[in-house]
């Protein structure tokens, strides 16, 4: 068996596969403030479920914010890491876009699944999940239901700013006037999709084009990028594992090498 | 990254840089000190003509590099801040102005004028203006029009800065009763050329596998040509570096054991991060270009020395078109064999990062050299994200590294 650690800003993920390359079995935890904590948790989690343990494992690879604070024999990048899991799974995807807890990013990957280019976001929230649980968290919704609310939208509301900070007194002056809650929230959501449309625009959109990161399991969000874009997106069933699973990839495809 | 973290090796000459710069400032405040006058400079002023009037220059940009580098420039930006001064602007001129706020009694002395070239940068005139109108300093305002081909400049070019020289010439002479030294000229201007010849020399070995003069070398080696222009100390200091770079050569000896990757770095360094430098030779990149470090270099005339300096004041990187600009990236990485390039976009410096992508997406497309562009700001060590940038390096070297496995 072998492991891929993601070792997000919110949340760790990890994935173990076997030797064809099989997704065996999966966990995601929040990463609090100890990687070394929630990555061994995540992984304790992910081996407990097909009743394997630590011993199982012959090689781990890391990657995320915390990579390098994770027990792991090799650290990726996590654009490195995207673009093996997406191939696998989708090898006619040529831009990925990944949005997650701190950060997001658009990849380029030719027809072998190397990566070609890369954008990332500049260092603020705008255009990341923590955007949007910050919002929720004002508008008082549970973050997992901003995707069902935002279907309800006849008319959603223009944000502007796309500082966290600025966007944050832009919903509450919105909510104050009477503007509803969804109308918001479909407003935030094209406001983000805006955010990485732009960012993503500069190694362009070719097709096929794929979702990963947590963000991607906000159905609003997906259609507010997917319609910005004028694509429909891939997204694969578990986006927000994507990362880990292509760390896991290349544990096996290493420790191949190594042996 | 599982790279073993080799040691990279430092030129001795760039471990003397400290020092030097000490001695620098020490010499500035001696001159003020036997009521001459000092100069507060903005970097690609013609110090040669000072040189000749006994008036001796500073470069608040160098001190604003230093006090990063030395991390205490919070001090001096917090006191431009509390008085006003947003952040938003250029890390140089708050460092500068919080300075000049609280009391100027760092190593920089009090200026008697304040001498600036519309040539490169943006903020130059109003940042200087500011400083007369807290200090009540005498300003000079020198203009250069812009060039688009600085081998065929037009003569009435030419001689419209020349003649701004004359009037800076005797402003001082009858502001300081100071008399103009014609001879002094001509030494000046005569180590000034040798200085940006010795260095050009030195970069230019770093074409040489593995290369002898890294990152860390460049950004710092630089200073002697950026404020000791025209004197026998820089020349002094470049001898040195070229013979310990030429040893090197010959027993090639490179900056990192295992050089891999070589990269050219566009911007002004990130003083407060010189540690990221090694990060990158720790993957076994290895800087070995970069616009910047050439952007002092420049070979005078000494049989014609006003003019030749008249030149230089209208050739520096940032008053030229932007296609001279890409022509040196297209042939630099032709000459240094360069593998990738990595851009600084830089908070503080919009004319320098301005054309970077234009820039960028040029060599990409013409060389297919990948690149990567971040963001920080030179001297603000506040505008820093340290993990955000080294996830970013980490990804780009992951890129080189395929790269390099698909052509093998």
């Amino acid at each position: 068996m072998y492991a891929g650690v993601d070792a997000g800003a919110s949340a760790t993920k990890v994935v173990i596969i076997d030797e064809n390359e099989n997704i065996i079995s999966h966990a995601i935890v929040p990463s609090g403030i100890n990687f070394k904590t929630s990555s061994n948790e995540a992984l304790k989690r992910a081996l407990e479920k097909p009743g394997l343990s630590r011993k199982d494992v012959l090689y781990v690879v890391s990657t995320g914010y915390g990579r390098e604070l994770v027990d792991s024999h090799k650290v990726f990048s996590e654009i490195t890491c995207i673009s093996h899991g997406v191939h696998k799974l989708f090898p006619s995807v040529r831009t990925i876009i990944d949005v997650g807890g701190q950060d997001s990013k658009a990849i380029r990957v030719d027809e072998k699944g190397r990566v070609i280019d890369f954008v990332m976001n500049d260092k603020c929230a705008a255009g990341t999940g923590r955007f949007l649980e910050v919002m929720a968290s004002i508008l008082g919704k549970p973050i997992d239901e901003l995707g069902v609310l935002h279907f309800k939208s006849l008319d959603p509301v223009k944000i502007s700013s796309t500082c966290t900070v600025f966007a944050e007194s832009e919903v509450i002056s919105h909510v104050s006037k009477g503007c509803k809650v969804e109308d918001v929230i479909a407003g935030l959501h094209n406001a983000i999709a805006e955010r990485i449309f732009s960012m993503s625009n500069r190694i362009g959109f070719e097709r096929e084009i794929a979702l990963t990161g947590g963000v991607a399991k906000n159905p609003g969000f997906v259609e507010a990028l997917s319609k910005k874009i004028g694509f429909s997106l891939i997204l694969p069933r578990e986006p927000q594992i994507m990362c880990a699973f292509g760390a896991a990839l290349l544990a096996r495809k290493h420790f191949m090498e190594r042996v | 990254m599982s790279e073993r973290k080799g040691r990279s090796r430092v030129l001795q000459a760039t471990k003397k840089i400290g020092e030097l710069i000490l001695e620098y400032f020490a010499k500035a405040s001696d001159h003020k000190a036997r009521g001459k006058p000092v100069a507060w400079v903005t970097v690609f002023t013609p110090v040669e003509l000072l040189h000749a009037l006994s008036v001796f220059p500073v470069a608040p940009e160098h001190f604003g590099a230093m006090c990063s580098a030395r991390n205490f420039i919070m001090e001096y930006l917090e006191e431009a801040e509390k008085r006003g001064y947003s952040q938003n602007l250029c890390s140089y001129s708050r460092c500068c102005l919080g300075y000049a706020l609280s009391g100027m009694s760092g190593l920089m002395p009090p200026p008697d004028i304040l001498i600036t070239f519309r040539n490169s940068c943006d903020v130059y005139v109003k940042w200087w203006q500011s400083l007369q109108a807290h200090l009540g300093t005498p300003l000079f305002v020198g203009e250069a029009p812009y060039v688009l081909a600085p081998e065929d400049l037009e003569n009435y070019v030419l001689d419209y800065v020349v003649k701004q020289l004359m009037d800076l010439i005797e402003i001082v002479e009858e502001k300081f009763k100071l008399k103009f030294d014609e001879e002094k000229l001509v030494e000046a201007v005569k180590l000034s050329d040798k200085a940006s010849e010795l260095w050009l020399e030195a970069l230019k070995l770093r074409s040489n596998k593995p290369c002898p003069l890294g990152g860390r070398d460049s950004a710092s080696d630089i200073f002697p040509l950026v404020i000791m222009q025209g004197t026998v100390e820089a020349v002094q200091f470049y001898e040195e570096l070229l013979r310990e770079v030429r040893g090197k050569v010959e027993k090639r000896e490179g900056v990192i054991e295992n050089e891999k990757y070589r990269l050219l770095f566009d911007g002004i360094w990130l003083w407060y991060a010189f540690d990221l430098i090694k990060y990158f030779e720790d993957k076994g990149a290895v800087f070995v270009y970069e616009p910047y470090s050439e952007a002092w270099a420049y070979r005078l005339d000494a049989s014609k020395p006003l003019e030749s300096v008249a030149k230089k004041v209208l050739a520096m990187g940032l008053n030229m078109d932007i296609d001279l600009r890409v022509e040196k990236f297209l042939k630099s990485i032709k000459e240094f064999d360069i593998d990738g390039a990595v851009l600084f976009s830089n908070r503080s410096c919009k004319s320098w990062s301005a054309p970077q992508l234009v820039t960028a997406e040029i060599i990409g497309s013409k060389y297919d050299v990948p690149y990567l562009i971040f963001e920080a700001d030179m001297a603000d060590p506040r505008q820093y994200a340290e993990a955000q940038i080294k996830n970013r390096i980490d990804a780009f070297i992951e890129v080189l590294r395929e790269r390099s496995c698909t052509r093998e």
